[in-house]
């Protein structure tokens, strides 16, 4: 009998060690596939010139010391610092605009009860969906118009484009979640419907004004068509614009600062996107999931 | 019931007792509380709305007449030319070399990220330890802007310092550099399309098995559960149970991947502009070169509503799924 007590919990250890042998296993080509870009371009970014072109050593590790010599010349001989100052300014106004425009929105269509406010949301949501690739054009004629071309400010006007109808209908979900009756009570108390949106309702729903700022700068980072199309003097560029055109002369490629330039900008992205994925999804998979 | 009336009479200076619905006596219409409501709701909604109408439907509508027109960025008065833009596009055998291309890549690497992310969907699920982690890691692709990762494919697919000749050499797959086998990633027709369907495979497998996995754990346990008593087998289960309660958040997840890989120029662009010879040309860079680069503004705007038809199945496919679960 004592064999068997003992025998038990051993092989249920053996299994559960065999099933996560067998999940790693499976796992791996996906990790490498996910992770090995990132470790390279990383890698690349401090590697010096000569350790980069050798092709009779393991390329995966450093064969001369390591080197910041990438990020300097980043820094001081291209335009990266003005890149930085127009992604984030750009970014900066962009929120700015979505918060202006889809906090009532949102606010409107969830809970004021206005006739068709559904299909209004619904409506609004599926903008989102109209690609660049097809407005891109005649935006063109609307940023010359305004006399923006070139300039960072044309990516201000447009940008909003999809950040308003993707937050105005994140904050949809979030405004149907806060209770009727906290609103209820503040106008009991004398606030107007106003007020209460102001003085109860916003305040409450801060992690979902928090999450449409976050969103509307990972999706202002995320474009390349609009800043391409709209913007070609060098110290107006953003910044994936920027390392993607102006760190190339010809047919030479910086690859040392290529490198540094994307991922200085992609990572601190990369790790916020991750943060809020779960909301991205929920998002737009209608709000249906908890 | 009594919450709909209170909230709608709550405006200042309103009697609050729950009586008062639509008219009340001496009031005009607009001074009901439900009237002042909905102006006080379409107020909220006037700047959103305006936004997006000035700037994506007004646009959209311009670029139909555009479409029909012989608009160039040198000539700022454009005339009317009715069909021509797309009678010229049909007949160039660029435009049709391109639409292949755009389907092959948007059908090929749709079906790759669907087999590979609903693997990967399974493998996540299940409990182990480390799992946050590993998550994490694995949506990389997906959340780098866009820009970024293609710069990095691009320096991994290069001609000579391909880091993945590189080890497919010392595996001894492939010769070494200058040999026949040595594949040009970026610059053989063949190899170039499979490089931009597998950068964009790369970017799209995490979102797949993101979707899939927020799916499967908004199915309730006990329903599978329900379903193994009964005998189903796990192919059953999955394709009796789980595929149909999970197909309104798949299809929303297909949809939206449909739409951004059709309309995506960004990895084509960076990585091989459309080369060699035409044998990566899509849809988008033909609009953006012909459009933009080539300043035929008629022109592009032409070839890039010939991707409306393209995206409206997954459109129409999005808004009766969000519209059926409103319901």
């Amino acid at each position: 009998m004592a064999v068997v007590a003992l025998a038990v919990p051993r092989t249920h250890r053996q299994k559960e060690i065999r099933r996560h042998a067998l999940i790693y296993l499976g796992l791996t080509p996906f990790l490498l596939l996910a992770v090995f870009p990132l470790f390279w371009m990383a890698v690349t970014a401090i590697k010096q010139e000569a350790d980069l072109y050798r092709m009779d050593v393991v390329p995966f590790w450093f064969h001369l010391p390591p080197t910041w010599k990438n990020f300097d010349f980043l820094f001081h001989r291209t335009f990266y610092g003005d890149w930085i100052l127009n992604t984030m300014s750009i970014s900066f106004f962009v929120s700015a605009i979505t918060l202006v425009t889809a906090v009532p929105a949102g606010y409107a269509l969830a809970r004021l009860r206005l006739p068709f406010a559904e299909n209004m949301g619904i409506g609004i949501f599926m903008t989102y969906l109209v690609p660049a690739i097809i407005l891109f054009i005649p935006l063109a004629r609307v940023v010359s118009t305004l006399g923006l071309q070139d300039e960072w400010w044309s990516l201000v006007v447009v940008y909003p484009t999809f950040t308003i109808p993707f937050c105005t209908w994140l904050l949809m979900g979030f405004f149907k979640t806060v209770p009727f009756e906290i609103e209820e009570a503040a106008m009991l108390d004398g606030c107007g419907q106003m007020g209460a949106l102001l003085r109860v309702v916003l305040p409450v729903s801060i992690p979902g004004v928090i999450t449409s700022v976050i969103f509307s700068f990972t999706l202002s980072m995320q474009d390349f068509l609009y800043a391409l199309a709209f913007v070609s003097i060098s110290d107006q560029k953003p910044v994936p614009l920027g390392v993607a055109t102006e760190l190339i002369r010809g047919d030479v490629y910086f690859w040392g600062s290529l490198m540094a330039g994307a991922l200085l900008v992609g990572v601190p992205v990369a790790i916020v996107y991750n943060l809020f994925l779960d909301r991205f999804i929920s998002g737009i998979t209608g709000a249906a999931i908890k | 019931m009594a919450r709909v009336s209170a909230g709608g009479g709550a405006s200042p200076g309103t009697s609050l007792s729950v009586a008062v619905r639509g008219h009340a006596r001496g009031q005009s219409w607009y001074q009901t509380p439900t009237a002042r409501r909905y102006l006080f709701g379409y107020t909220l909604l006037a700047p959103a709305m305006l936004y997006v109408g000035l700037l994506v439907g007004l646009p959209f509508l311009f670029s139909l007449y555009l479409a029909m027109s012989d608009a160039s960025v040198g000539s700022p008065v454009a005339s009317f030319v009715g069909l021509e833009n797309f009678r010229a596009a049909l007949e160039s055998s660029t435009f049709y070399v391109a639409l292949r291309n755009t389907l092959v890549f948007t059908i090929g690497a749709g079906i790759l990220k669907g087999l590979l992310g609903t693997t990967l969907a399974f493998l996540l699920i299940q409990p182990f330890k480390g799992r946050k982690v590993v998550r994490a890691l694995i949506v990389i692709p997906f959340t780098l802007p866009i820009a970024v990762s293609v710069l990095g494919w691009k320096w991994m697919f290069d001609s000579q310092f391909s880091v993945l000749n590189w080890a497919l050499s010392r595996l001894h797959l492939i010769g070494g550099y200058g040999s026949p086998d040595w594949p040009i990633w970026l610059g053989q027709p063949g190899l170039a399309l499979l490089s931009v369907m597998f950068v964009n495979v790369w970017r799209g497998f995490p979102f797949g098995a993101i979707v899939l996995m927020a799916g499967m754990t908004s199915v309730p346990p006990e329903i599978i559960e329900a379903a193994k008593v009964d005998g189903a087998s796990f192919m059953q289960r999955f394709s009796k149970v789980i595929v149909p309660m999970i197909a309104p958040i798949l299809f929303i997840g297909s949809a939206f991947d449909t739409v951004f890989t059709l309309s995506d120029l960004s990895i084509v662009y960076l990585l091989t502009n459309g080369g060699p010879d035409g044998a990566t040309e899509i849809l988008p860079t033909l609009a953006y070169n012909t459009g933009i680069k080539a300043g035929a503004l008629g022109r592009g705007a032409a070839i890039s509503l010939f991707l409306f038809p393209l995206l409206l199945p997954a459109i129409v496919l999005l808004l009766r799924t969000l519209r059926r679960r409103q319901l």
